[in-house]
């Protein structure tokens, strides 16, 4: 049955080239850029090293120190007495009014040391700098390298995948050893190859000299927790900088949950942190407060440039996916519109097919799975595009912040969407074949 | 045998109502060659619907092989179909993608029969009304009288009790007509089909069993 539905099906779309072209264009297109959205959304937000755990990560990236201004609110009642006098009374009324002397930023070494450590329902937690960059110079050539200052932690929290060698370890940070993990551009771009032979070489970063313990490749985003093109252990940072016992200096930290339902509690905790936070009498500023939150409340947070990451996602998600919504709808209503016209073109065949045995329900699958064929060859086709597209884009860098991945998880959602896209398209169109009247329909 | 006692049929719009059929009474016993004649319009067709579960009665009771079949379902009226009738239209109505063998074997598919089982009883099929070697062939490389002999092995492959043929020869010159009608004979005489026909050729009728008349919706003869 299946071996002739598939037969009658390739019949079918070689019968109208012309119907079979419009409607591969628009299927293949279509999941091609969906593919590519697929493909991005996934190296952005998706489980991927070296944040296969990011859906247990609570990232810390900085601290806002701040004072409120208040102001007293003074009103007045005049009141009409019974004997013709007039009484005056008078509420206040302090509120904040609006005002605040704020300042926002990355955290010192010493305040994520003394209060960022002891927090339940936390597995691993790392603190790293915020990146910087360093000029390396090699046969007087200078290249510009991504840095990180890291603790031995960022290893285990971030599972970068190691081409070669391995990370520097808690005794490497302790006694500020000058050894470097760098990624495989920095590896290509500084020694001009990505082999073991890299391994145990020097990288000169200004006056000094690292060993290369290991290569690691590049992650697909660039997330700046781990965009970096070298590591290094964060007590050779400049010792002013790891010495800084301001509340605000270049660090962040991130934390990995025990759970992915336990997020909410670490961010709990650093907030009941931040409201109790006695800050030293010297400050300027009266409170401060965390913005700790996940991947997804970072990136919304960051490309809608506010704190309230609540807020970032409602602003960036709901336009986004009332426009990707939009831009399936159409080429959705486009293919089903196609395969309802159709139906009457093909009604007589129907009504064969039913004056000699077929159901409703043998008509129903036969024409949805027509239309899968058709949406399985689209999004074949689809497929090879986004793949091409994918590969130049990786080669040339062009989105820049990130690699658009190819991943064996990508191609089941693609699946996924194609038998989404087939089976919505072609149900009611089957539908509708499959109520044929077979007297109105042969007469 | 085909028993239909009191069967009315009336199609409704919103402001007429037409009667096709009027208690209508017909029995045809196992075996015949029955005719059915009369003008356009005078219910041969619905009553040919009504004896192939295509179409159903306002009114009256169908029974066929036995079986009372007025209130059978959409899979029942299916698989009665499938199992039992087999149908020859004035135009044909093969499925112009598929071979000559893949159109013969559409009634055997919804049987669920095996592909090669399948192929073998189509051939045979083909073979009864002189049409192996086309087997092959799409219907638009056949003659009109070629088609005809395929809608034919399309409706013996799964030997039906009945054929309900609704003008077979109408499409075809006399003596295309004369081929069909031999071959139909010969299904009736051989393997002992029950075959009801509409015709509005008095030569066609005349080599049939017995002769229907309807009139507006009545039977007249």
């Amino acid at each position: 049955m299946i071996k002739n539905y598939l037969l009658l099906a390739l019949k079918v779309l070689r019968r109208k080239p012309f119907y079979t072209f419009i409607s591969l264009f628009g299927i293949s297109f279509t999941l091609m850029i969906l593919m590519l959205i697929t493909s991005m959304g996934d190296a952005m937000f998706g489980a991927n090293q070296p944040m296969t755990e990011v859906d247990r990560m609570v990232f810390l990236p900085q601290l806002e120190r701040y004072t409120e201004f208040y102001d007293t609110t003074y009103t007045v009642d005049t009141i009409a007495m019974g004997d013709g006098t007039i009484r005056l009374d008078s509420t206040q009324e302090v509120a904040p009014n609006g005002n605040m002397n704020n300042s926002n930023g990355p955290m010192s070494f010493s305040f994520l040391d003394k209060h960022m450590r002891d927090f339940t329902d936390v597995d691993d937690y790392t603190f790293l700098s915020d990146n910087s960059f360093t000029d390396a110079y090699l046969d007087g050539r200078k290249v510009t390298l991504n840095t990180y200052y890291t603790d031995a932690n960022y290893w285990s929290v971030f599972d970068f995948k190691f081409l070669h060698g391995l990370p520097f370890g808690s005794d490497d940070v302790q006694e500020a050893n000058k050894v470097i993990v760098i990624t495989e551009r920095a590896a290509t771009n500084y020694f001009g190859e990505v082999s073991a032979g890299v391994i145990g070489r020097e990288m000169e970063l200004g006056q000094e000299k690292y060993r290369v313990v290991g290569i690691v490749q590049r992650p697909l985003k660039d997330d700046d927790t781990i965009a970096g093109d070298i590591f290094l252990p964060l007590t050779t940072i400049d010792p002013r900088q790891y010495a800084n016992q301001e509340l605000q200096g270049p660090f962040q930290a991130v934390f990995l949950a025990s759970s992915p339902g336990k997020r909410e509690s670490v961010k709990k905790q650093l907030e009941f942190f931040a409201t109790n936070f006695v800050m030293p009498p010297e400050s300027d500023f009266e409170r401060i407060r965390l913005y700790a939150g996940t991947a997804m409340d970072k990136f919304a947070a960051t490309t809608i440039q506010t704190n309230d990451a609540d807020q970032a996602k409602l602003m960036l998600f709901i336009p986004l996916f009332s426009l990707l919504a939009l831009f399936l709808a159409l080429p959705l209503i486009n293919l089903i519109n196609l395969n309802v016209s159709r139906v009457f073109e093909r009604k007589s065949e129907i009504a064969v097919r039913k004056a000699f045995g077929a159901d409703s329900r043998d008509i129903l699958y036969q024409f949805i799975f027509e239309n899968l064929v058709l949406t399985f060859i689209g999004g074949f086709l689809g497929l090879v595009l986004a793949f091409l597209i994918i590969r130049y884009v990786n080669a040339n860098d062009l989105i820049g912040i990130v690699r658009l991945s190819f991943s064996v998880k990508v191609f089941a959602y693609f699946i996924l969407v194609i038998l989404g896209f087939g089976l919505l398209s072609g149900i009611l169109p089957a539908y509708r074949m499959s109520r044929t009247n077979i007297g109105t329909a042969l007469r | 045998m085909i028993e239909l006692t009191n069967i009315s049929k009336s199609y409704r719009t919103d402001t007429i109502e037409t009667l096709a059929l009027q208690r209508m009474n017909l029995s045809v016993p196992d075996g015949e060659f029955l005719s059915i004649m009369g003008p356009s319009g005078c219910g041969k067709s619905t009553l040919l619907n009504i004896m192939g579960l295509i179409d159903e009665p306002s009114e009256g009771r169908v029974v066929l092989a036995g079986k009372e079949v007025t209130d059978y379902n959409g899979s029942q009226t299916a698989r009665f179909r499938n199992e039992q009738l087999g149908f020859i239209f004035q135009s044909f109505h093969l499925i112009n993608d598929l071979s000559v063998v893949d159109n013969v074997e559409l009634p055997l598919l919804y049987r669920r029969v095996g592909g090669k089982e399948r192929r073998r009883l189509a051939l045979e099929a083909l073979e009864r009304v002189g049409l192996s070697n086309r087997a092959t062939h799409f219907p638009n490389q056949l003659s009109g009288g070629q088609k005809q002999r395929v809608a034919i092995a399309r409706a013996i492959v799964g030997k039906p009790n009945l054929i309900l043929a609704d003008e077979p020869t109408g499409n075809l010159d006399s003596h295309m007509g004369g081929e069909i009608m031999d071959i139909l004979t010969r299904l009736n005489q051989e393997l002992g089909t029950t075959i009801v026909m509409v015709t509005h050729d008095e030569r066609m009728a005349k080599k049939t069993h017995r002769l229907v008349r309807l009139s507006d919706g009545e039977r007249v003869s």
